[in-house]
């Protein structure tokens, strides 16, 4: 097949998988009527206030809080998204519509359309909760974009991507290997250990020299939180930003060709969830012709 | 003219053989069926077909406009016996996106989807979410997603489980329109009476294996015996002491029976006796079911 046809066929995928996710009730709760809804109140109480800045002294705040802030919001909204994916695949799985899509598209393109699509929908969700949070915040506290550094924002949205990227991979896989949602096991925890980081916030926060959370920057599951946090609150070394992200990169390229011929055998098997062990001979079974 | 051609695929599953040396072809315009007793190995054979999966020896090869090759999705149709769409999503919309990822622009695929729509008396339904649909209708649709491109090769399984007699007979009339149309058509049923009605050859696999091949035709005379339904007047000693019958079952005045293998109908009924008067008579080649069962129970490895 000519690679142009995969291409199309690969972005109507994603154009169907995305219309699904921003046509969804929750989405537009989430994304557009909650957040106006919010603005609005914060509209009206800026003008019952006066237009005048808050009153908080700018001593008490520290000045690295909003690449906090923006980092959480990434990660979390990164995450999520890779939480939407699982139940995607899951409710595809459950509804059996998998082997028909098959007939007409392969495996690979499947998983990759059902993740670009909804994690260009959690794009979208996560660019609102930022944009709102950051107008939320000035109301009552003299923040600016100024706090972010040129590096942040270039860095940030590749953390944001790749972090994405990272936890929809794992949790398409696991998702594609379980029976149903009530299956549980392994499975369901395995985006778990992109968010273990975030436990140990208050640390990350207070003590960002401390020798092992910098070498838990290093660990690609822990990238994303851990390296946007540390940026936010210290000076981090270019190199240090460079080989994180490049180690984080190329366990996303690793990741997805594994993921892909692990999706391509569990979609298709019903009735059990699969073992680790026939989830790890599956992934690196050779590549068919 | 060949338009799908399997050559002695295999696969098997974590040391299980699903298919052993499966052989067969589809022919343009005619309808092939494809049947199996459960666990057969007819899902994974027609998955290898569809190209989901791969076979781990043999070859598939799909002739199309003189050329031949690896199996083109855009040009296969396929209705799974696992049914399922998408829940949230509307009839019409669900219908141009599965088009279009057959290559149909959006525009023709809406045209074909309503004209489908219609004709399956769905029209009113095309704005609807399929989770308010009925299972029969989601079949409807299923069946439209097969065939709105007009495939060259359509995979059939089990089109007929779950609708009603009305619908039954809907569907079939399609069927046998897309054959007289070119369409090649592989249909796995359980069914055996709409098998026979439709199918010009059949293939059945047990165990993984073909254990028969070819024309219905010819496979029910070579399998078949004659059963003979009489109802009679008179004396019907003749038929009880009878060593060329065999299956006697009489019930008021029908006798049912088989004629013994060799038995020629014409030369029996020329033998019986002025005391057994002949009301009625019939003389029928068994169904396919019978033949299935007998094939698959008795582990016939007979192959024409």
């Amino acid at each position: 097949m000519a690679l142009r046809e995969t291409k199309t066929k690969l972005g109507k995928v994603v154009a169907w998988e995305f219309r699904r996710a921003v046509m969804n009730k929750g989405f537009v709760i989430m994304t557009v009527l909650l957040p106006a809804l919010i603005g609005l109140v914060i509209l009206i109480y800026g003008l019952a206030e006066g237009r005048g800045a808050s009153s908080v002294p700018s001593e008490s705040l520290p000045p690295f809080l909003i690449a906090v802030f923006l980092a959480l919001i990434l990660f979390v909204g990164a995450f999520i998204s890779g939480v939407i994916v699982f139940y995607g695949v899951l409710k595809e799985k459950a509804s059996r519509v998998v082997e028909l899509v098959l007939s007409s598209v392969s495996a690979k393109d499947m998983m990759a359309g059902k993740i670009i699509g909804l994690g260009l929908a959690g794009l979208i969700q996560a660019i609102v909760w930022a944009v709102l949070a950051y107008f939320a915040a000035r109301r009552f506290l003299p923040i600016t974009l100024a706090g972010l550094s040129p590096m942040q924002l270039v860095t940030y949205p590749l953390y944001f991507v790749f972090g994405y990227l990272l936890v929809a991979t794992l949790y398409a896989t696991a998702a594609s290997t379980m029976k149903d949602v009530h299956s549980g096991g392994v499975q369901g925890m395995v985006g778990l250990i992109v968010y273990l980081p975030m436990v140990f916030l208050k640390i990350l926060v207070e003590h960002p020299e401390l020798p092992w959370v910098r070498a838990a920057g290093f660990f690609p599951p822990f990238t994303p939180s851990v390296m946007m946090i540390r940026m936010a609150v210290t000076e981090v070394a270019w190199w240090e930003v460079a080989l994180s992200l490049a180690l984080l990169a190329g366990t996303v390229f690793l990741l997805t060709r594994f993921a892909a011929k692990v999706f391509e055998v569990g979609i298709l098997m019903y009735g059990k969830s699969a073992t680790l062990r026939e989830i790890w001979r599956w992934g690196l079974r050779s590549s068919r012709g | 003219m060949t338009v799908l051609e399997v050559r002695g695929i295999s696969k098997s599953f974590d040391g299980v053989q699903a298919v052993r040396d499966v052989s067969f072809a589809v022919n343009r315009g005619e309808i092939l069926g494809f049947l199996g007793p459960n666990g057969a190995g007819k899902t994974t054979t027609i998955r290898m077909i569809i190209g989901i999966i791969q076979p781990d020896r043999g070859e598939i090869q799909f002739t199309l406009d003189g050329g031949s090759g690896e199996v083109d999705k855009e040009r296969i149709g396929y209705l799974p016996e696992e049914r399922g769409l998408y829940a949230d999503a509307k009839v019409l919309d669900t219908l141009v996106y599965l088009a279009g990822l057959k290559g149909l622009s959006r525009s023709e695929a809406r045209r074909r989807a309503l004209s489908w729509l219609e004709r399956f008396d769905l029209a009113e339904w095309a704005r609807r979410k399929i989770e308010q649909l009925s299972k029969g209708m989601q079949q409807k649709i299923q069946f439209i997603a097969a065939v709105i491109h007009r495939p060259d090769l359509l995979v059939l399984d089990e089109p007929f489980s779950g609708l009603d007699p009305v619908n039954q007979d809907l569907f079939k009339e399609i069927i046998r329109e897309l054959k007289d149309e070119g369409v090649a058509i592989l249909l796995s049923s359980h069914q055996m009476n709409r098998v026979e009605e439709l199918c010009d050859r059949i293939f059945l696999i047990h165990c993984g294996r073909r254990v028969l091949y070819g024309d219905l035709s010819e496979i029910k005379e070579a399998h078949g015996e004659h059963i003979v339904r009489l109802r009679y007047a008179g004396d019907a000693s003749f038929l009880r002491t009878n060593q060329r019958i065999k299956n006697l079952r009489i019930s008021g005045d029908w006798a049912t029976f088989v004629l013994a293998k060799g038995v020629e109908p014409d030369a029996f009924i020329r033998n019986i006796p002025r005391e057994l008067v002949i009301r009625e008579i019939a003389v029928e080649r068994p169904p396919l079911h019978d033949i299935f069962v007998a094939v698959v129970k008795g582990g016939e490895n007979g192959t024409p």
